[in-house]
């Protein structure tokens, strides 16, 4: 997928094509249809070239045969216009007002039913047309986590162009990824290693405990499951600065599928995965190894917990020596704990123990 | 009671004044008291019960004679009166019956009968009359015409409510344009306030008898209501029949024992009961003398020791027991009867008596040495001995054999397979020897111990070792363990041979007398012959259906004949969907007791209980909240025929409810109602295929003029995409609780041969023969190759856990042709 260089007439153009593939297979006398590769877990595969997880050769075809797969062609259709109308005139907008914009046009047959609907549909454009999102000029409505650290960047600005350092430059919240982090240029750093955080209660103590100050390190604050600006961004620092990059999480199956979704790519978005996806970033933590190592207060597993641990181990993502051990360590003592439970220890047990020593057995320091 | 105050003291003549002023109260003056029992209670109702009444006498009577019914019902105002009229066209009555008939409560021919009848007890009619008499003091108007007769009959007449006796006023022969049959007049008290439940009387009798003709004329219509016959065949005429066994009550059958010429039981089943033959007889006498004398424990010859050899110790036991019989003889005595226990499984006491008269019977002639009843005797009771040794014994008498206990680890076996594998092994053992006590206690002191136990004593003997044991053991035998000992107990004692009491006996003694009736309970026993009986038939449930209510849909369905307290019964049930059948409000139920609709009292009637209880959405119907009466645009028709149709009271508006007889009315109307849902699935499917063209007829130009305009170019032409989108093959899913069908609906004009594999996320159950899962990663594939013929339906059908997921492909029909909804 040749996401960077897209321009926005190459965008049109890829918009206009699809359309027109639905205009021959009318002319045809075909039934108009597209095919998707089917979005499941077991339709992705690694894809040893790029170290990434891709999607697998099982398609799904949505044809107009059928009511719900006309209604969803002909949303196609007119979504296509209102992109291809968007580029020309340069203009952008968010998901949500994708879904509002609908209720305006002519045709309530092609108005969408929700916010899903409208959000999957340009998913499905991403990876028909190949252009991303971003390139169709369409943004998420909650804008991308935070960066703290000793990095110096240029963002390119509706406004014009800002340098900034990410450490320097900025108040206690951080320097805010924009939706387009392809619009940003790293001009110069001092970070020994990329840290992204899971939950904001342990970006705050990092950052109060001065961690990216004393350890050169650049905290990426992930808000839950990470935003694709986030993960575009680590892995471009992965990419064109070549810094190891570490995940800190909670130890629970679903803070394991952020640490998969940075590192291996997410089902939903596999098409992006060699854009966004950071194959050699490493978890840190909290690993369920920890929770007895450390004697860490705990919950026990609930019974969605159970489930989304066993269908980690189904997960061709998760095959790997050091998730088996420990998912089944944790299916094992049944619990789980959260960051913030190293505060049983005292508040910089986390700076002055646990992640000095977890990252010298990792061989970062 | 003021006479006794002045007599008391005078004794004797006390009672005998007292006698003076009671008298008889006749049946007629004990009904003109209670007129509601009989469905008279107000001038609406009454008006209705007495042309019920009418009609369904006129029903019977033309049926009875094998004529197809033409019935007039004409309802006139007079003064302040309303006359009803009520003519047939049957055989007419004749001059001496007909009094009886009209006038004199309780006369009918059917009251004694084990046969289907309309009315059963005689009194509806003459309650019409009785009625009509006490509100407007005029006579009942009957003319009736027999067969062949020059001149029809004319009388008036009136009952006297003293003595049940009633009066002609007027006789004289008169003439009438029919050529038979009866008609009469009566005039009463009376309003038209239930003329709904009128016409809906007259209607539904209608539907119920489509072999009738009947014409309704009444104030309010301005032209008479026509119910025109929708076939010729009249129903089945009826047999009487003996009760059935299942169906009598002990009072009843005390009385019949009494009665009855037989001598033996077996004799007295087979000739006062139907559906008893020899075999039924002996299955009978069987159960019941499991129930009068007990079954009889057997025990096998086995060893209870490892030192003791059971087969030299009989033997030897019965060496010592004969005596006098010569060494060859004694010895060939005694080896055939052990060998011939070692080879058994098990022996009961009465099979020992048998083989030891057997073989002493062998031995005597081989030998030429008689083995009378004492050596008999005495070789039984050594045999048993040694069979049913129990330590306890003294030591002196058996030696070293002082402990050998041969019940122990034959109860011990059965105990430890009845009960569950987590007892305490120790328990078990302890419960198997209290058990052995317990057997080897029984019997008498001057009867040998035969063993012999009816059902409930074994249970109480097993309760009493398992609650000693439970105390001494510490462990618990629950009433299931309890229930399986006492089974497994029961199922491997013996029947014993001993011959039954007879009729004479059984009669006399109440308790002897419920054990067979137990008996004859217990026993299967063939449902009673349907010859008595007139069910409708499906078919033509169906057709009354049909004649009366313009419906899209009509199913039917008539259960077997089974039985109720003797009587049997047999439940007919049909549905009537959509058409002219109002879509609003609930559905119409349709009651009928032997044809008879059911007018009042709906919500008392078993039908209605049953049809609420049912879950009506399975079947496609509306039932708000999920139960109760469903709704919506259908007729639900039930009819119960029997023999005796249980009422909830004596104006017959409501089934009582018997268990029975409400399961088989479940049924009925399941059947009919299964036959509905696959109706309103289709027509469903057959809607959803229209909506989908409808809206793909709408969607497609406009997809194609927008991606005209999106592309700059000209409409395209899209009618080849839309032929083939219309012409297609359907693939759908329908998922209910853990059942799966998919159904492949071919619409095109050839047939289709797919190939649909489904994928599911567990293991698929129930597939057909020849179609295997192959399991795949946690994941199952499954495949079929339907054949389906152009316009034709394929179901395929399995089951799947509810949460599993489920997705199917299909190949073999070219795409555009395909529509997968699954």
């Amino acid at each position: 997928m040749s996401t960077e260089d897209t321009t926005d007439a190459e965008a049109r153009e890829q918009l206009i094509d699809l359309a027109a593939e639905f205009y021959d297979q009318f002319a045809a006398g075909e039934i108009p249809r597209m095919e998707l590769p089917t979005r499941t877990k077991s339709n992705i595969e690694y894809d040893p070239e790029k170290s990434v997880w891709v999607y697998g050769d099982r398609k799904s075809t949505r044809t107009a045969n059928s009511v719900s797969g006309a209604r969803k062609l002909l949303k196609a259709a007119y979504t296509i216009e209102f992109l291809a109308n968007q580029l020309d005139q340069d203009r952008s907008s968010t998901l949500r007002e994708l879904y509002y914009l609908s209720e305006s046009w002519d045709n309530e047959e092609a108005q969408f039913n929700g916010q899903d609907e409208s959000n999957n549909l340009v998913e499905d454009l991403e990876i028909i047309t190949g252009v991303t999102r971003e390139d169709f000029h369409m943004r998420p409505e909650e804008s991308g986590a935070t960066l703290m650290g000793p990095l110096e960047l240029r963002e390119q600005t509706r406004r014009g162009e800002r340098e900034i350092h990410c450490q320097l430059d900025v108040g206690e919240g951080g320097y805010q990824i924009p939706n387009n982090p392809d619009t940003i240029e790293f001009l110069d750093h001092d970070i020994d290693f990329v840290m992204c955080v899971e939950t904001g209660g342990m970006r705050d103590r990092l950052i109060e405990n001065g961690f990216d100050d004393e350890y050169n390190c650049l905290i990426v604050h992930l808000k839950g499951q990470p935003a694709r600006a986030t993960r575009r961004i680590t892995k471009r620092l992965r990419d064109e600065l070549g810094l190891p990059v570490l995940v800190f999480c909670d130890g629970d199956p679903w803070s394991y599928r952020i640490y998969g979704s940075v590192a291996y790519g997410s089902i939903k978005s596999a098409h992006l995965s060699e854009y966004l996806a950071t194959p050699e970033a490493e978890y840190v933590g909290i690993r369920p190894q920890d929770i007895v190592d450390y004697d860490l207060p705990t919950d026990p597993l609930s019974d969605s917990d159970v489930n989304a641990l066993e269908s980690e181990l189904d997960d061709p993502r998760f095959q790997t020596e050091f998730w088996e051990e420990q998912i089944e360590l944790q299916l094992d003592i049944g619990k789980k704990a959260e960051q913030q439970a190293l505060a049983s220890r005292g508040l910089d047990f986390v700076t002055d123990t646990y992640l000095p020593e977890r990252l010298e057995e990792m061989g970062v320091l | 009671m003021t006479s006794q105050q002045t007599t008391l003291g005078e004794g004797a003549t006390t009672a005998e004044e007292l006698a003076e002023g009671q008298r008889e109260i006749s049946i007629a003056e004990f009904f003109e008291k209670n007129k509601h029992m009989l469905g008279f209670d107000s001038g609406a109702r009454g008006l209705v019960t007495a042309v019920k009444e009418a009609v369904d006498n006129a029903l019977d009577a033309t049926e009875e004679a094998g004529i197809r019914p033409d019935i007039y019902v004409e309802i006139r105002e007079v003064g302040d009166y309303y006359r009803l009229v009520v003519e047939d066209n049957g055989p007419g009555i004749t001059k001496e019956q007909l009094p009886k008939v009209f006038g004199k409560l309780l006369y009918g021919s059917r009251f004694h009968k084990r046969e289907q009848s309309r009315g059963q007890q005689g009194i509806g009619i003459s309650a019409a009359v009785l009625y009509s008499q006490l509100t407007s003091g005029k006579p009942a108007k009957i003319t009736s015409r027999t067969e062949g007769s020059a001149q029809a009959e004319y009388f008036e007449l009136i009952i006297d409510t003293d003595t049940n006796e009633p009066e002609i006023g007027t006789a004289e022969t008169t003439s009438w344009d029919r050529s038979h049959g009866t008609r009469i007049e009566l005039e009463m008290e009376a309003n038209m306030r239930a003329r709904n439940q009128l016409h809906d009387y007259i209607k539904h009798t209608a539907v119920v008898n489509p072999h009738a003709r009947i014409e309704l004329r009444e104030p309010g219509l301005d032209e008479p209501l026509k119910f025109e016959r929708a076939t010729d065949q009249l129903p089945a005429e009826t047999e009487e029949i003996r009760p059935h066994p299942h169906g009598v009550e002990l009072g009843t059958l005390i009385k019949m024992l009494d009665a009855t010429d037989s001598y033996s039981v077996s004799g007295f089943m087979q000739e006062e009961f139907t559906r008893v033959g020899k075999k039924t007889a002996d299955s009978v006498l069987d159960s019941f003398r499991d129930r009068h004398f007990g079954r009889e424990l057997g025990w096998p010859a086995r060893n209870g020791a490892p030192s003791a050899d059971v087969a030299a110790a009989i033997e030897g036991a019965l060496r010592e027991a004969v005596s006098n019989k010569g060494a060859d003889a004694t010895d060939t005595f005694a080896e055939r009867i052990a060998n011939s226990l070692t080879e058994r499984e098990r022996t009961t006491y009465s099979q020992l008596v048998d083989i030891v008269a057997t073989v002493a019977d062998e031995v005597g002639t081989d030998t030429g040495k008689t083995f009378g009843a004492t050596v008999r005797e005495n070789a039984v009771a050594a045999a048993w001995g040694e069979l049913t040794k129990f330590g306890a014994g003294d030591a002196a008498d058996n030696g070293e054999d002082a402990d050998l206990d041969r019940l122990t680890p034959t109860l011990y076996e059965l105990v430890d397979d009845a009960t569950s594998t987590r007892k305490d092994d120790a328990a078990v053992h302890g419960l198997a020897e209290r058990l052995a006590e317990r057997f080897v206690a029984l019997g008498d002191d001057d009867e040998p111990n035969r063993m012999r136990l009816t059902l409930d004593d074994l249970t109480t003997l097993v309760h009493e070792a398992a609650d000693t044991t439970e105390e001494y053991d510490d462990e618990t035998f629950g009433d299931t363990a309890r229930e399986n000992v006492v089974e497994a107990l029961w199922s491997r004692m013996v029947t014993v041979p001993d011959d039954p009491p007879n009729v004479n006996e059984i009669a006399g003694d109440r308790d002897t007398a419920s054990e067979l009736l137990e008996a004859m309970r217990e026993t299967d026993i063939l449902s009673p012959p349907t010859d008595c009986l007139a069910p409708i038939t499906a078919e033509l449930v169906e057709a009354g259906l049909r004649k009366e209510y313009d419906a899209d849909f009509y199913a039917a369905s008539t259960r077997d004949a089974e039985v109720h307290g003797g009587d049997p019964f047999v439940v007919e049930a049909g549905i009537a969907y959509g058409g002219e059948i109002p879509a609003d409000g609930n559905v119409d139920l349709l009651r009928f007791a032997n044809r008879v609709p059911l007018v009042y009292q709906r919500g008392a009637c078993a039908t209605t209980n049953v049809v609420k209880r049912i879950g009506w959405r399975n079947y496609g119907l509306d039932q708000p909240g999920g139960s109760g009466m469903p709704s919506g645009p259908a007729v639900i028709s039930i009819h119960v025929a029997s023999t005796n149709v249980p009422f909830t009271s004596e104006s017959k508006d409501a089934l009582a409810s018997v268990p029975e007889i409400e399961d088989e009315i479940e049924l009925a109307i399941r059947e009919a109602a299964r036959e509905l849902k696959s109706y309103l699935n289709k027509r469903r499917s057959m809607a959803k295929r229209r909506e989908k063209q409808d809206v793909l007829g709408r969607i497609l130009p406009q997809m194609a003029e927008k991606v005209a305009e999106v592309t700059g170019r000209q409409h395209p032409d899209i009618e080849g995409a839309m032929a083939r989108i219309m012409n297609n093959v359907g693939v759908d899913r329908e998922r209910d609780g853990e059942s799966v069908t998919l159904r492949v609906e071919n619409h095109s004009d050839r047939s289709e041969s797919l190939e649909i594999t489904e994928i599911v996320s567990a293991e698929p159950e129930g597939l057909p023969d020849g179609v295997e899962p192959i399991e795949m990663d946690g994941e199952w594939f499954v495949n079929w190759h339907p054949e389906v013929g152009s316009g034709e339906t394929v179901e395929l059908e399995y089951s799947l856990p509810t949460d599993a997921d489920a997705d199917a492909t299909v190949d073999g029909v070219d795409d555009e042709k395909l529509t997968v909804n699954a």
